[in-house]
């Protein structure tokens, strides 16, 4: 990317823009009502201004001091932005008499052509917003004439200098086509049931992230969370193996987890599954490293209180910074921001373990968009990332036919650890067991696992047992074995 | 050009006058305008030639064909302006001497070729 980029002002936009906007082109910004077309232009004339870069609003509908007081509302400092008015005024109401002999095409354009002209060059703007342009094919006679008007309009202010974001009210009734053909690149907002959207759909001369990207508008203005592409991250790491902390886990899994890897912990509610993923940020804490657990069912003040009880000083690990609780309200985030929260924690605090606790909570807090591509895409990045994840995943059935996930992502992992109820003399016992591990052999017996208040305990492995996947094991030589 | 043609214009809109006026004047014509009977009678009777009269019959009763006729017997070539597209009003305006019938909203262009015309015939 050679070419200089001019901030649109929203950060996580930019970075879909690969930088930015390409100075001196016309950009469309098009959607429905409500979807944020004049906030993005707010942003985008306000982040000139730290620049000293002079800025211009026309406004054809909304009148300028709505905007500068909605502006304010977000934080926008309208005092710094120049506005041309081009809005009706009260006035053209109260006087009842008008004109009919001409079209107002004919009698409006030329004195708004030429307020437009004037304040151009005296402001020399770096920065135009045309909000809406949609106003000017009310200006001309038909859509040839606009379309001529519009082209020609765009060039006086490229060739004043500017930087020119224009926006659109798109309807069925009037579609917006003929802009879209004359700009340089255009912006997609959208505001559907599902949560609002930005998308570009063109950018001349330059490369930008695809599909559709989460927006959120709050207090703050506009925060975009681009789509998640796992493949263009990529940091070297040693591909190492790290512990468990607990000797036999370790021989278990033939070493521990890899870095890089996903790991599956399966199993059904309250075996354990949760307890073992922290064991292993546990022994991480111990070596420096930065843990994060994003809880989707269970509050942090249980998962803190819960741990403390069986040896794993959660508070002080969060303490000392070594470890993250963060609890994720379902139905408040998209997919992309999630990824954008991991993200910054990998890249702004380097987190070396992240543990989704759960899947199942992950899909209904996603608001049930595409599980698997999404999870899949979280995990391809991490994975470029060198950060270690831990899945954990609840089966529906406590005992009886075995399956190693519920949600169809087994594919994902790259190390499958189960966790099972054993009912074994009566008793209720828990057992674990590797079902796969790409990068390494692992121990193909199961071994007995129990949690006390002096942390995990592993047993010995079980091998004179049969039928352990059905849940009801038998021993193979019940007299020998019988203790 | 030192000759600046003279248009009547008469309309009963102020708004449409003054508008009329302006383009009218911009382009070089001196222009006169009524927007009733009396300034229509008191202009009309006036010794200063008029090159060509401008109706726009919006708002005027039927005497607004007399005075059509008025300008016909006086030998000043006029135009009719009407806010819609009607038979009756047609046949009256080319009965009473109209050059043309022009329907509103007008394009300037459009206008001004029409006046360009009837002032070179």
């Amino acid at each position: 990317m050679s070419l200089a980029r001019l901030s649109t002002g929203i950060a996580g936009f930019d970075e879909i823009l690969h930088g930015g906007l390409i100075p001196k082109r016309a950009y469309l910004a098009r959607g429905g009502p409500g979807c944020g077309k004049t906030i993005l232009g707010l942003h985008f004339l306000n982040a000139g201004i730290a620049n000293n870069e002079s800025n211009l609003y026309i406004t054809l509908g909304e009148p300028a001091a709505q905007i500068k007081s909605n502006g304010a509302i977000f934080g926008f400092d309208t005092q710094a932005i120049k506005f041309l008015d081009l809005s009706p005024g009260a006035d053209f109401f109260t006087q009842v008499q008008t004109y009919d002999i001409f079209s107002p095409a004919e009698v409006e354009r030329e004195p708004t052509t030429q307020k437009i002209i004037e304040t151009i060059e005296t402001i020399k703007p770096t920065r135009v917003l045309i909000d809406s342009m949609t106003q000017f094919r009310y200006l001309c006679s038909d859509d040839f004439q606009f379309r001529k008007q519009v082209l020609s309009f765009i060039s006086f202010l490229l060739q004043a200098g500017a930087t020119v974001v224009f926006t659109s009210e798109s309807s069925p009734e009037t579609p917006d086509d003929d802009l879209q053909f004359i700009s340089d690149g255009i912006i997609h907002l959208d505001n559907s049931p599902e949560g609002r959207n930005i998308s570009v759909t063109k950018f001349r001369g330059s490369d930008f992230i695809a599909g559709l990207h989460s927006l959120r508008i709050s207090s703050q203005g506009m925060q975009v969370a681009p789509r998640l592409q796992p493949q263009s991250f990529k940091q070297e790491f040693i591909l190492e193996s790290i512990s468990s902390g607990i000797p036999e886990l370790d021989e278990l899994l033939h070493g521990g987890i890899e870095r890089g890897t996903v790991t599956i912990f399966t199993g059904p509610t309250g075996v354990g599954k949760t307890t073992l993923g922290l064991q292993f940020m546990k022994e991480a804490a111990g070596r420096g490293e930065r843990s994060v657990v994003y809880t989707f069912e269970e509050s942090e003040e249980t998962l803190i209180a819960r741990s403390q009880a069986i040896n794993i000083p959660v508070d002080a690990m969060v303490k000392n910074g070594n470890l993250l609780v963060e609890r994720v309200e379902p139905l408040l985030l998209t997919h992309d921001e999630f990824a954008n929260q991991v993200r910054y924690e990998v890249e702004q605090s380097g987190t070396r373990i992240v543990m989704i606790d759960s899947v199942a909570g992950y899909r209904i807090a996603m608001r049930g968009a595409d599980l698997q591509s999404h999870l899949h895409a979280l995990c391809k990045y991490l994975q470029n990332m060198g950060v270690t994840i831990i899945l954990i995943n609840e089966n529906e059935t406590i005992t009886g036919d075995f399956r190693a996930t519920d949600l169809g992502i087994s594919y994902i992992a790259d190390n499958i650890v189960f966790l099972r109820y054993l009912e074994i003399n009566g008793e209720l016992q828990k057992a674990i067991g590797v079902l796969k591990k790409r990068l390494s052999n692992f121990e193909k017996t199961l071994r007995e696992i129990e949690i006390t208040r002096y942390g995990i305990k592993l047993g010995k492995p079980l091998v004179n047992l049969r039928k352990i996947l059905s849940g009801t094991p038998e021993w193979i030589n019940q007299d020998d074995n019988n203790k | 050009m030192s000759f600046k043609p003279l248009i009547l214009t008469v309309n009963s809109n102020i708004h449409n006058l003054e508008l009329l006026n302006q383009f009218l004047n911009r382009e070089g014509y001196e222009v006169i305008s009524v927007s009733n009977s009396e300034e229509f009678h008191d202009t009309i009777n006036q010794s200063f030639q008029i090159n060509l009269g401008l109706i726009d019959i919006t708002g005027f009763d039927s005497s607004i064909w007399q005075w059509c006729e008025q300008l016909r017997n006086q030998e000043i070539p006029f135009l009719i302006i009407s806010s819609r597209q009607s038979a009756a009003i047609q046949s009256k305006g080319f009965v009473s001497g109209a050059s043309n019938i022009l329907i509103k909203p007008l394009v300037i262009k459009q206008l001004f070729d029409f006046i360009k015309n009837v002032l070179e015939d």
